[in-house]
C-alpha cells in the first residue's frame, strides 16, 4: 500500500515538473519579441509584440480588417496581402483562397501569426475603419421577425460612412454563446445623421447574433461595433436608379434613399420591395415621407402571397414579376439589389437579359 | 473517411479540434456530445447500415429538398405534397472541418413533415458532411441528423 502511494506521489510530481517545463518552453520558444509590420510600402509602420495572429495584432493597433467570425477562420473576409514574413500557407486558409490569390500572396490574417518583421498590403480605406462604442436608444419591432436597432454613438461621437455600407457588430458572451462573435449588418439610417445609426436585424433560427439582439439586448445597453465596410454604395452617374430589396435587405436601400433626398440627387429612382404578406412590409411611412420631399422616387411594394384578409390592392408576385413588367430596356440604368441570395441572383439575371451591363449591377447578397 | 470501420487518426484529431473551435456557433457540430468524434462516426455508420441506407442516398435527398426550398426565397415550399421546406440564409460561409476546399453558405433549412408535424433541420454544410464523411453531427447540435429520425421524417 505504501509503495502504491509513493508511486502515485512520484508520478504526480513528475507530471507537475513536466507541465512546468512545457510552460517555460512555450514562453521561451513562443516568444517572438518585437516585430515591425510595414503596411503599404511604409504608409504605416507598426512596432508590435510578436506571437499573436495578424488580425488581432492589427486590431490592437486600431486597424480593422473585416471579419464576420471574430478570427475563427470561418468567414474568409480578413484577407490581406503578405509580401514578407507570412510563413507557409496553412491548411486552414486553403479553402478560402483562389489560385490567383495564392499566387498574389493573399492570406487570411486571422490565421497568420506575427513571428517576425512583416510587409503587408491592405486597402487604404481600411485606415478609415474605426471601433465605436454606442448606446442602445431604441429597439422596435418592424415585423414579426425583424427588429430595428437604434444606436447613439458614445466614442467616437460621429461616424462617416457611405449609404449602403455595413458595420461589424460585436455580440458579447451571453447564455449559449461562450465567446464574443462579430456579425455584419447594413446601416439603415441617413449619412446626414452621423451621431447614431440604425440597423435592421432579421431573427435567424438558432442564430447566435440575432437571438442576442432579439431576446437579450435592451435599451440603455452599451454595444461595440466597427466599420464601415463594403463596396455596396451609390455610384455617381446620370443613370436611372433601380433599388430592389426583400426583407432586411431594405436596410442599405433606406440609407441610399435618405442620401438621394438629402443630397437632392436628380435621378429617376424606382424602388421595388418584395414581401410575403402585408404585415411583412416595413418603413412604409418613412418612404412615403421621402417621396413627399422629392418627386423622382417611385415606390412599388409587392406581396408574393397576400391573403384576401389583407385587402391588398397593390402589386402581387415577386420582385422579378414586377421588374419584368416595368423594365423595357437596359439603357441608362443602374441597379442595386439587396436581400435573399436567390432573389439577388434572379434579379441580376433579369436585368442582364434586359441589357444592363454587369458592371452597373451592384448587390449585397447577405450570403 | 466515413466508411465502416472508422479509425482514430491524427487527422481525425485535427478535425475534432476544428469542430470544437466552431463554438459558440450552435455549440458547434459536436453539440453537447461527450463521445469522441470517432465514436460518433462509428455508431452512426452502424445505424445507417442497420437501416439499409447509405450516406449518399440521404445526402442526395437532403440536397433535392434544399434545392426546392431555395426556389421559395425564404418562404415555405410544399414538396411532393408531403413536406414544407423553408431556407434561411445568413451572411458568411463555412468551410468543411475536414479541410476540404470550398465554402458552404450559412443556410438553415427546415423541413416539416405535413402529416406527422415532425421537423428536421440541416444546412448546406450538413449535406456535404453526411455525403463525404458520414458525419451526422453530435447529440445536442442544432443540426444533428439522427439517422433513424431522418429515415422516418423523410419517409426513406
Amino acid at each position: 500500500m505504501t509503495s502504491i502511494l509513493v508511486g502515485l506521489l512520484a508520478l504526480s510530481i513528475l507530471t507537475a515538473v513536466l507541465a512546468l517545463l512545457l510552460e517555460v518552453a512555450d514562453s521561451y520558444f513562443g516568444f517572438y519579441g518585437e516585430c515591425q509590420i510595414t503596411i503599404n510600402e511604409g504608409d504605416r509602420k507598426l512596432d508590435v509584440q510578436g506571437g499573436n495572429k495578424l488580425l488581432g495584432t492589427l486590431m490592437d493597433e486600431g486597424i480593422f480588417v473585416p471579419s464576420a467570425c471574430g478570427g475563427r477562420g470561418t468567414c474568409g473576409l480578413c484577407k490581406v496581402k503578405i509580401l514578407e514574413g507570412g510563413g507557409p500557407l496553412l491548411p486552414t486558409e486553403e479553402p478560402y483562397l483562389e489560385p490567383e490569390e495564392r499566387e498574389d500572396n493573399v492570406r487570411l490574417s486571422c490565421q497568420v501569426k506575427v513571428r517576425s518583421d512583416m510587409k503587408i498590403e491592405i486597402p487604404p480605406e481600411l485606415f478609415l475603419i474605426k471601433s465605436f462604442k454606442a448606446k442602445v436608444t431604441g429597439l422596435r419591432d418592424l415585423t414579426a421577425t425583424i427588429k430595428e436597432l437604434n444606436l447613439q454613438l458614445i466614442e467616437p461621437e460621429t461616424i462617416e460612412f457611405k449609404a449602403g455600407q455595413f458595420i461589424q457588430f460585436e455580440i458579447p458572451e451571453y447564455e449559449g454563446c461562450e465567446e464574443p462573435v462579430y456579425r455584419a449588418y447594413s446601416v439603415a439610417s441617413a449619412t446626414s445623421a452621423p451621431n447614431g445609426i440604425s440597423l435592421i436585424i432579421t431573427r435567424v433560427p438558432e442564430g447566435v447574433a440575432t437571438t442576442y439582439i432579439h431576446d437579450f439586448l435592451k435599451e440603455g445597453d452599451e454595444v461595440v461595433f466597427n466599420g464601415p465596410y463594403g463596396e455596396f454604395y451609390l455610384r455617381d452617374s446620370d443613370n436611372d436608379i433601380y433599388l430592389v430589396a426583400t426583407g432586411s435587405g431594405l436596410a442599405p436601400i433606406m440609407s441610399m434613399l435618405y442620401q438621394i433626398v438629402d443630397q437632392k440627387i436628380d435621378r429617376k429612382v424606382t424602388v421595388v420591395f418584395g414581401a410575403r404578406h402585408l404585415e411583412d412590409l416595413m418603413y412604409m411611412n418613412e418612404i412615403k415621407q421621402l417621396q413627399e420631399r422629392t418627386s423622382n422616387i417611385e415606390f412599388i411594394p409587392t406581396l408574393s402571397k397576400p391573403p384576401e384578409s389583407d385587402g391588398w390592392q397593390g402589386s402581387t408576385g415577386r420582385v422579378t414579376d414586377v421588374l419584368d413588367k416595368i423594365v423595357e430596356t437596359g439603357d441608362n440604368k443602374e441597379v442595386y439589389i439587396c436581400g435573399n441570395p436567390m432573389m439577388v441572383e434572379s434579379v441580376e439575371e433579369l436585368f442582364k437579359k434586359k441589357g444592363v451591363p454587369e458592371n452597373l449591377i451592384y448587390y449585397d447578397k447577405f450570403g | 473517411m466515413g466508411r465502416y470501420p472508422i479509425f482514430q487518426s491524427p487527422l481525425l484529431d485535427e478535425v475534432e479540434h476544428r469542430m470544437g473551435s466552431c463554438r459558440p456557433w450552435h455549440a458547434g457540430p459536436l453539440g453537447k456530445d461527450t463521445r469522441k468524434l470517432v465514436e460518433i462516426l462509428t455508431e452512426d455508420q452502424a445505424e445507417i447500415n442497420s437501416l439499409g441506407l447509405t450516406h449518399e442516398q440521404i445526402a442526395q435527398r437532403l440536397r433535392e429538398l434544399a434545392s426546392k426550398a431555395k426556389e421559395g426565397w425564404g418562404e415555405p415550399v410544399c414538396v411532393d405534397e408531403k413536406f414544407l421546406v423553408t431556407i434561411h440564409d445568413a451572411r458568411g460561409k463555412l468551410p468543411c472541418p475536414w479541410g476540404h476546399p470550398g465554402l458552404y453558405r450559412k443556410t438553415h433549412i427546415e423541413l416539416k413533415n405535413i402529416e406527422t408535424g415532425e421537423i428536421l433541420v440541416w444546412s448546406d454544410l450538413s449535406i456535404h458532411m453526411v455525403e463525404a464523411h458520414g458525419f451526422y453531427q453530435g447529440k445536442g447540435s442544432v443540426y444533428r441528423l439522427d439517422p433513424s429520425r431522418v429515415k422516418k421524417i423523410l419517409e426513406l
